[in-house]
């Protein structure tokens, strides 16, 4: 999978690297608007992570020659405006999602990897990990082929630990995956346990391993 | 009071003196006239008088005439060759009153004989006179009263109306519509002034709104980036295998104040933007709708605190803000409730379709009123995830909004409540 990452600031375009390539990523960088421009009509990419605030030009134009393309690309726009109509015009061009600076890394992993199940297989694929089978289109999940009934949060929750396998994901990273940004009103994190624990219960039931490994006072790790 | 009602008051204010002064001059005027046409008709009747007595003096008879009008009697006293002439008022019996008269008198010799002639004329259409002119006045008065005040509502009509239509722009004038305003030009030089003048405050309103506005996203802008940086590094730092269980704990430390940080800085840009009234109402988002989503979102909070919510929400609330601070509204105060509620504690929620009031238990003391909305106070100890900005918010929000925010405490029940 190749995703374009279009980002001004060297250190977040980096980061961003960093943690794709680690999940399996083939990443391409632009740090400008006529680098990002040339690449796009070069390359065809999975998905493209575009900043709206560019150096000589604006990511959202980005959104626009890729409509001109008719690239099948998805398209994330990261923008450190918490703007409300930079975020419609964004989506109306044709953007699949939206992200405010500053955001959790597994998130943004997460959501590009929500886009391309989408994308590329029109929601008609199996998300694999070992002995777990999920099948997006009916939110079904098999373990050993045999189905679990998971609740919604647990269900977005595995996703998520899937699409992050292998890396520490933070506790706030995922309530703010499963609740929205609202989370941080009412104040604590400590309810995610539970669901977390009742999610390894399910899968361990049906004969699944322990892939969830609680680190430390940090978050979860999968995998 | 309209200023065209003003100044028709003070117009008729400064009439009525002058109408009186008028009515006096007028009727001195006439007074003196009169007289002086009373005076010349009694020397008239003298000539012919003194002529017929001459005449009729044949058989020298002594006249003793008195009459009110006409009175002729000898006398002693020298002739006079002037008459003299004064008013005076003579009693009428008929109408137990005194009546003026002019009077003529003068001392004239007939046949030898010493006589006193006065004469005399009524003045009695003096009176009618006084009527007469009151009468004209209060007509002429009763005319110009009618006549101001049917031209005032035609110029008001006509003439003040670029001023109304100015004037009720100003007032429907909204911040982040500035630019679209545009003043007419109007057949009034005072009005055409006015317009430019408005025209040129709006244009400099605008600019600074805008640049206001585009302060407002820089900065947030200039900060998130640093922020999604630092974010980023420790997210990937945390990584790491190696680290010790201590290194991690500092790491996660700073990212969750990093995270607080943020929020923070995305708190102070929203009271900006409230402020700047940078969020329109153009749709009217049901509140109850938000209230369950709320509910809902802060579900798990809510059961593992076990606590008991009491509702009391009609079907329909639809209320007059933008759809991003009906949320921030309800979350904040929902938030607030659970955040500071004791365990099996109670809430209950009530929403009208003009009030929203939303109670909870609390171990917290009540909130004194100095404080209670101001920023980065902060009325608890010990609840770390807090910026003190949540009512500040909601306090802008009622503000720039026009909603009354009232707090009270009862009970140990702390209360919020909104009144559209």
């Amino acid at each position: 999978m190749k995703v374009l990452i279009i980002e001004d600031e060297p250190a977040l375009r980096a980061s961003i690297q960093e943690y794709l390539e680690h999940q399996g990523y083939i990443c391409e960088l632009a740090a400008d608007f006529p680098q990002a421009i040339d690449k796009v009509n070069e390359f065809d990419y999975d998905c493209i992570v575009a900043d709206i605030g560019l150096p000589k030009g604006n990511g959202l134009d980005v959104v626009k020659e890729l409509k001109l393309l008719e690239s099948r690309a998805g398209i994330i726009i990261i923008s450190a405006k918490d703007s409300l109509e930079d975020k419609l015009s964004g989506l109306e061009l044709g953007a699949d999602d939206y992200l405010t600076k500053p955001f959790h890394l597994s998130e943004l992993n997460a959501r590009i990897n929500a886009i391309l199940r989408r994308k590329n297989f029109d929601g008609n694929t199996t998300v694999n990990f070992s002995e777990i089978t999920i099948k997006p289109a009916s939110k079904t999940v098999l373990v050993h082929n045999k189905p679990i009934t998971l609740t919604g949060k647990e269900y977005q929750l595995l996703l998520y630990f899937i699409a992050n396998q292998h890396r520490v994901v933070t506790k706030s990273a995922l309530a703010g995956h499963l609740w929205g940004d609202e989370y941080d009103q009412a104040g604590s994190y400590d309810f995610i346990y539970t669901h977390i624990k009742n999610l390894r219960k399910k899968m361990l039931e049906a004969g699944g391993e322990d892939y969830i490994k609680t680190v430390y006072g940090t978050g979860y790790r999968f995998g | 009071m309209k200023l065209l009602t003003k100044t028709t008051l003070y117009f008729l204010l400064i009439m009525l003196p002058v109408f009186t002064a008028g009515a006096f001059y007028l009727y001195a005027k006439f007074n003196t006239e009169i007289k002086y046409e009373t005076d010349e008709e009694l020397v008239n009747d003298k000539l012919q008088w003194m002529r017929y007595l001459d005449t009729a003096s044949v058989n020298n008879p002594v006249f003793s005439i008195k009459t009110p009008e006409f009175n002729l009697h000898p006398t002693t006293n020298p002739v006079q060759s002037k008459h003299n002439l004064k008013g005076v008022n003579i009693y009428q019996e008929p109408e137990n009153t005194y009546a003026p008269f002019r009077q003529l008198t003068q001392v004239i010799r007939v046949n030898n004989k010493n006589y006193e002639l006065v004469l005399r004329k009524s003045l009695i259409e003096k009176d009618d006179l006084v009527n007469n002119i009151i009468h004209v006045m209060l007509v002429a008065f009763g005319g110009l009263l009618l006549f101001v005040l049917l031209s005032n509502w035609l110029i008001s009509k006509s003439v003040w109306k670029p001023f109304y239509r100015s004037l009720d722009k100003i007032q429907q004038l909204q911040l982040n519509k500035l630019e679209s305003i545009v003043f007419e030009h109007t057949a009034t030089l005072e009005f055409n002034r006015l317009n430019t003048a408005l025209s040129a405050m709006t244009t400099r309103i605008h600019g600074d709104y805008t640049s206001m506005k585009e302060l407002t996203e820089d900065a947030a802008h200039e900060m998130q980036t640093p922020l999604a940086i630092a974010q980023s590094k420790l997210e990937l730092l945390l990584q790491d295998d190696t680290l010790s269980e201590t290194q991690q704990n500092s790491i996660l430390a700073g990212y969750d104040e990093l995270q607080r940080l943020s929020r923070l800085n995305h708190n102070l840009l929203l009271l900006a933007k409230i402020e700047n009234q940078q969020y329109p109402v153009t749709e009217q988002p049901d509140l109850c709708t938000v209230v369950e989503k709320y509910l809902l979102l802060f579900e798990e909070l809510i059961k593992e605190k076990e606590l008991h919510i009491h509702k009391e929400i009609t079907a329909t609330a639809p209320w007059p803000l933008h759809p991003a601070l009906t949320d921030i509204l309800v979350s904040n105060l929902l938030g607030n409730a659970i955040k500071y509620n004791y365990p099996q504690g109670n809430i209950s929620i009530r929403l009208t379709s003009d009030t929203f009031t939303i109670s909870n238990t609390s171990h917290l003391p009540e909130i004194p009123a100095n404080v209670l909305f101001q920023r980065f106070k902060k009325h608890n100890n010990g609840y770390t995830n807090s910026n003190g900005l949540g009512l500040a918010i909601v306090k802008k929000m009622a503000d720039s909004y026009h909603f009354h925010l009232t707090y009270y405490y009862t009970n140990g029940q702390h209360t919020f409540k909104i009144t559209l």
